[in-house]
């Protein structure tokens, strides 16, 4: 069959079926090159970051990938179309214009500080006078990890990329990771002195905020993660019902310690 | 100590599930597994017996050179057909609809592919001269073409199945992993035409296989070239019974889990196509058996009714196969695609089982019957060894299938 072996000899036959072949082996080698190759390209150049986020996001179950105006009553149901980004999203201004500006205050004595944009995934952006943004974790998304055993933070001088990768966070063995809630590169990284875990240095000269929460919708958003965490919680109980105005605990994985806290922090964290 | 050791699996094994899935306690897995766990393992000891000593275990012999594993590898090759047919209307033809049971139909197909080769390395035997076959074929035997399809379609198979093995939720936290699976995504349409050209070539080859053996009068075909009618006719009937297949198994997972995987509208589409390219297969078929019966088994000197005189293989069998398992469930399945899809199940089964004994005639009833004067009419029962290989790569499939169930999404998550 093969040149080489004893008695072969070049046919027509021959040169048609490994040319057919060698094609074909060479289509599916070529294109898992290329599938390598591009990949390489991704994540050196932080595209990749954004691939990861809208995979993710399609793999999220429908209440996680609820429209932010849905949570508001403004759009009852409406899936996001665009992976939680706003920035680009034709709607989103029309469906803003529609909002109605009531804030109902925070519950539970969750603490929201109305300064800040909050990033559907638990991570918070202040602006900082230096014309850099402190990034960190919201009260929720404290109370969910629990006592915090060690803080993975990028380096400064590294790239974040929003919904990529921000930090991970370890509580009794237990990995968080948390969103990027807006590109920029991290000039700094926060301590135990600091609310922020990381400080950044936006990569666009105005960046654009749009895509996260603020304002009075942070109370109907978290009111709803609120809601969703009760089910979460006890996910065989009737559903949920009205709390008596008590406080949350600080420590709700030791509160707890039953629950199933590695599916509740993917489900509270966007992690699929 | 048990109990501790038994909580660190259930939770290392919860880790492994889609987050946000509905699946069954680990016990309840646990049990579902281990008969098919029993059966794979007896499979295995058939199968190691088989290669340690030679087919002599098995009953077939110089005059019946095919068995039950050559019959199951024929069906389930025609089964698997539904991976690339359904990767070539999602991918090329943008049936979007299919998107919701591509994944479970490129693993299908993987299964039925990996299932044909395992029964293949037992058929051939001699397991350390398994490259032979590649480096010393004979170019004059279709199933040269054979070995060389399912070999880079299996391949094909697995690497369309990585995006999805990569998706599981602890690989996808490999920061590379996703990406890959996603770039990979991208270059589908490429495999998918690579493996409807694979498939194309030697599900024909397969039936070419029977349709040029001269001295078989009973599966002698002329047709077009070098390619008897039965090449045309393996293709065929693969691509129509893949969709029904896919039907079956879908539907078969849905009963077991006791959840709704795929809506209508993929019902319909997998329905319909199914429907649509059985009618020109029977229609075909039904042409070719015309020929053959006036001319192509005049011409070798035999009436074809004489076939049909050897019981138990009646005349029953040929209009069972055209007419019972094939236009009625056509019908059905066109009919239950636009009224009531729900109801296709029993039909693509029935089409499923048509295609199937398409097979098993060409395997077995050819070899049975007599075709020199001093030949006999050969009878021939699978040994236990057969049995169990057999079921062995039937348990195996099953048990990869509820694997891939349980700790990945094979299922889009909009139904």
């Amino acid at each position: 069959m093969f040149p080489g072996v004893d008695g072969f000899h070049w046919s027509p036959a021959h040169i048609t079926f490994l040319t057919v072949f060698g094609i074909v082996l060479m289509a599916i080698g070529t294109t898992m090159l290329i599938v390598l190759w591009r990949t390489l390209r991704d994540v050196r150049s932080g595209r990749g970051a954004r691939i990861r986020w809208t995979e993710d996001f399609e793999d999220l179950p429908v209440n996680e990938r609820l429209c932010r105006h849905a949570l508001s009553g403004t759009a009852p149901g409406r899936v996001c179309p665009r992976a939680l980004d706003c920035r680009e999203c034709a709607e989103h201004p029309v469906y803003a214009a529609r909002e109605i500006s009531a804030s109902a205050g925070i519950p539970c004595g969750l603490d929201y500080p109305a300064q800040r944009y909050y990033h559907r995934g638990h991570t918070w952006v202040e602006p900082l006078e230096d014309g850099c943004f402190a990034i960190g974790m919201d009260d929720l998304a404290q109370r969910i990890a629990g006592p915090i055993d060690q803080v993975r933070l990028p380096a400064p001088g590294e790239t974040l990329h929003a919904n990529g990768a921000a930090f991970t966070v370890s509580s009794r063995g237990r990995r968080l990771r948390l969103r990027a809630p807006m590109d920029g590169r991290v000039v700094a990284t926060g301590g135990a002195d600091q609310p922020w875990l990381v400080k950044v240095k936006p990569l666009e000269a105005s960046p654009r905020l749009t895509h996260l929460l603020h304002g009075a919708e942070v109370s109907a958003w978290v009111r709803t993660e609120l809601e969703r965490l009760q089910v979460l919680v006890s996910p065989d109980a009737t559903g949920p019902v009205l709390a008596d105005g008590g406080m949350l605990h600080r420590d709700l994985p030791g509160a707890m310690p039953s629950a199933p806290w590695d599916e509740i922090a993917g489900a509270m964290l966007l992690e699929p | 100590m048990a109990d501790m050791a038994w909580n660190a699996i259930v939770a290392v094994e919860r880790k492994l599930k889609p987050r946000d899935a509905v699946r069954c306690p680990l016990p309840q897995f646990a049990a579902w597994l281990a008969p098919w766990m029993l059966l794979f393992a007896v499979g295995l000891y058939a199968g190691f017996l088989c290669l340690r000593d030679g087919l002599y275990h098995t009953n077939m012999d110089n005059r019946f050179v095919f068995g039950l594993w050559i019959f199951l590898d024929l069906a389930i090759i025609a089964f698997g057909g539904g991976a690339f047919f359904s990767g070539f209307l999602l991918y090329i033809l943008r049936r979007r609809e299919l998107g919701a049971i591509i994944r479970s139909a490129v693993l299908t197909g993987f299964l039925c592919y990996a299932g044909a080769l395992l029964v293949l390395m037992l058929d051939v035997g001699q397991p350390l001269r398994a490259w032979f076959t590649f480096w010393h074929p004979n170019t004059h035997s279709m199933l040269t073409e054979v070995t060389f399809c399912i070999s880079c379609y299996l391949l094909v198979l697995a690497i369309e199945y990585l995006p999805t093995i990569l998706k599981n939720r602890q690989l996808r936290r490999i920061p590379q992993a996703l990406v890959f699976g996603w770039e990979l995504h991208r270059m589908m349409p490429v495999l998918a035409i690579v493996g409807a050209f694979l498939s194309f070539f030697h599900q024909g080859s397969l039936g070419g296989l029977y349709g040029v053996l001269r001295g078989r009068p009973f599966a002698f075909r002329e047709g077009f070239a070098i390619w008897p009618a039965t090449f045309f006719l393996f293709i065929l009937s693969a691509i129509a019974v893949g969709p029904s297949f896919l039907i079956v198994v879908t539907r078969v997972v849905e009963f077991i889990t006791r959840r709704k995987h795929a809506g209508g509208d993929v019902y319909r589409v997998l329905g319909r196509i199914s429907g649509i390219l059985l009618i020109v297969y029977v229609l075909a078929k039904s042409v070719d058996t015309i020929v053959w019966l006036n001319s192509t088994s005049p011409q070798s000197g035999f009436r074809a009714w004489e076939y049909y005189a050897w019981e138990p293989f009646g005349t029953w069998i040929l209009f069972l196969e055209i007419a019972g398992l094939g236009l009625l469930p056509a019908i059905f399945l066109l009919y239950f695609s636009r009224t009531r899809p729900e109801r296709l199940f029993v039909p693509a089964l029935a089409a499923c089982a048509g295609v199937a004994l398409n097979r098993y005639v060409q395997t077995i009833q050819t070899q049975a019957l007599s075709t020199l004067p001093f030949d006999q009419f050969v009878t021939y029962s699978p040994s236990w060894q057969e049995v169990a290989a057999f079921l062995g790569v039937i348990a195996f499939a099953v048990i990869v299938y509820s694997a891939s169930y349980r700790y990945l999404n094979l299922f889009a998550r909009s139904h």
